[in-house]
């Protein structure tokens, strides 16, 4: 944590043996998944061979091409986007709506309230899984990109609203009377000033919101069919295909992993941030 | 427009803007999440068998009661207990360790703190399809590797032995998930004050007694956040189960813990009221264990504020 402190010594153990353990840190977490990517660009004969070949010449992009002519992963593909994206609309929507109304009304009850996004987080998807099964059969809901999108927003909206009321309670509120006298309604004020002095408080949200739904296995499995089935489920059932097609797995793991991952990427500063300011408190 | 209205005008409309405001948010949560827990619930008092529906009927409690003299139910809980073992105790002491590490100076320290977010933006299911790439029995890296250093002589089936199954179950989700605790540890790091280490230096402490003496009890709050979530996590999981294992649980049963179990029950068996019962009682498993770390915890932490 500190060797700001104390003064440098020649050859000093203690940080060579630093940079080692970063270093092998780093392949430790990197590696696995480009490894992945490595299996997806060779023929799977390459793979089963002893010992693996991975001539250059043997490089192949077949198996993204085979996907993305394949009409039911491509629609998995589909799916998944409109997902994501309708998900976290909706969320920050109705998230920052509500978050605002706890964070500066204190109504009755908003503790409580505030309490119970926090203990929602500890009830397992299972529990809900049949109930909400036939609630969705019931509505003409099952596989429906619809059923899901609502789905996933009541799952996800409890720690949008936890997150954002902590990035507006650090917001002063002295701006917000200033507007309010200027003559700026309350929906006017959550726009105009509070949601842009949050910015990144609220692309963090944003993001955990499309990665949590985007990610999702379980309820996908259970909710949808052949027509509404997202990405993680296709690619679930690759795995059956190890046997004979490696590359396949490995292709589909990838497509799926990519997005979220060039996201989380790019706007790790956000993300940063906001577990720095939001997440972790105590 | 303030200023001609009464005070407790303003206050009557900002209370209906408030509940306007929260309203929709309430409401998907209620329908969508409140809603059928309570369905779950009432499920779990009735016995209901997708396999024989006429012999429908309510139960009661039965099938909690069930529940105590289950053994496959029991046995789940133990497996469930051995992964927790593992990646909690021992995915939040690397988390701490990864966190420790990255918060030194050093050159591309940046560059490695981003890089923790891979392995947590990586979907559960690609997490497991990953692994099971690299630990296939047949034609796995890592027996390639093991062999290439002459550790092993023949190739490990490391999915097809149940205590190695579960052991690359517990490598994989470590994986996946220690390394955003460790961005966690180190946003908390980072609000301890650098002067304290200054002058414990300067009074003689070694970097290892200001690791045990400052760093640990300024982290206490934050461990505790990090017993709980990784808790939470380890007893719901289920992505990398369904993958690794084909959706079985196996090799015989080693990667079934409760909440496999529960699915497993639920939508294999089509056990409904048992299943939901089965998952009731994790619900209340992850409520009484993050109840447990705030207790335990938290009261240690007004000991030493003392």
């Amino acid at each position: 944590m500190n060797d700001t402190a104390g003064p440098r010594r020649r050859v000093d153990v203690g940080r060579v043996a630093h940079r080692v353990a970063v270093a092998l840190l780093v392949v430790y977490l990197v590696v696995p998944f480009l490894w992945m990517v490595v299996y997806s660009v060779y023929p799977s004969e390459n793979l089963r061979s002893s010992p693996m070949s991975f001539a250059p010449t043997d490089l192949t992009l077949a198996k993204y091409g085979e996907l993305f002519g394949d009409s039911g992963f491509v629609r998995s593909m589909t799916n998944s986007v409109v997902v994501g994206v309708a998900t976290t609309v909706i969320c920050m929507l109705l998230g920052s709506l509500a978050a605002y109304s706890i964070s500066r009304f204190r109504f009755r009850g908003s503790q409580t309230l505030l309490l119970a996004m926090m203990t929602v987080q500890a009830i397992p998807a299972i529990v809900l899984a049949v109930p909400l099964f036939v609630l969705m059969r019931d509505f003409g809901l099952y596989d429906s990109l619809t059923g899901l999108v609502l789905t996933y927003a009541a799952f996800i909206l409890p720690l949008v609203i936890w997150m954002m009321v902590s990035f507006f309670d650090s917001i002063p509120v002295n701006l917000e009377r200033a507007a309010r006298i200027d003559g700026c309604s309350h929906l006017g004020v959550l726009r105009r000033v509070v949601i842009p002095l949050s910015g990144p408080g609220f692309a963090a949200t944003a993001i955990f919101a499309f990665i949590t739904a985007w990610s999702d296995f379980f309820l996908a499995k259970i909710l949808t069919g052949p027509n509404a089935e997202t990405l993680p489920v296709r690619t679930a059932a690759f795995q059956g295909l190890f046997a004979t097609d490696y590359t396949a797995a490995a292709t589909a793991g990838v497509i799926t992993a990519l997005p979220v991952l060039a996201l989380a990427l790019v706007a790790q500063r956000w993300i940063v941030q906001g577990i720095t300011e939001g997440a972790v408190k105590g | 427009m303030l200023g001609r209205t009464t005070l407790s005008a303003v206050e009557r409309k900002d209370r209906r803007f408030a509940i306007f405001a929260a309203t929709p948010a309430g409401l998907t949560i209620a329908a969508l999440f409140l809603y059928p827990l309570v369905y779950a619930f009432v499920l779990s008092l009735y016995e209901l068998n997708d396999k024989r529906p006429e012999a429908t009927r309510v139960v009661g409690l039965a099938n909690y009661v069930r529940l105590l003299g289950d053994d496959a139910f029991l046995a789940s809980l133990a497996r469930t207990g051995v992964f927790c073992l593992f990646t909690v105790f021992g995915g939040v002491a690397f988390a701490v360790g990864m966190g420790v590490l990255l918060n030194q100076r050093f050159r591309g320290r940046a560059v490695a703190r981003v890089l923790l977010l891979v392995p947590w933006a990586v979907p559960p299911v690609v997490n497991g399809i990953m692994w099971k790439l690299i630990f296939d029995g047949t034609y796995g890296v890592a027996n390639s590797i093991l062999m290439t250093l002459g550790i092993v002589d023949r190739p490990v089936q490391w999915l097809a032995v149940p205590d190695l199954t579960l052991g690359v179950l517990i490598f994989a989700e470590v994986w996946k998930l220690t390394p955003f605790l460790a961005l966690m540890t180190i946003a908390s790091l980072q609000s301890i004050p650098a002067n304290i280490y200054r002058a414990a230096s300067i009074d003689g402490a070694g970097s290892w007694q200001r690791f045990w003496r400052m760093t640990l009890p300024n982290l206490r709050g934050t461990i505790m956040f990090l017993l709980i979530v990784q808790s939470m996590w380890s007893i719901k999981v289920f992505d990398s189960i369904y993958v690794l294992t084909g959706g079985s649980g196996g090799p015989a049963g080693a990667t079934t813990t409760v909440n496999f179990l529960a699915y497993l029950t639920t939508f294999s068996y089509l056990d409904r009221g048992y299943g939901a019962s089965m998952s009731i009682a994790i619900m209340v498993i992850v409520i009484l264990v993050a109840a447990f770390w705030v207790l335990l915890l938290g009261r240690r932490d007004k000991e030493t504020r003392r």
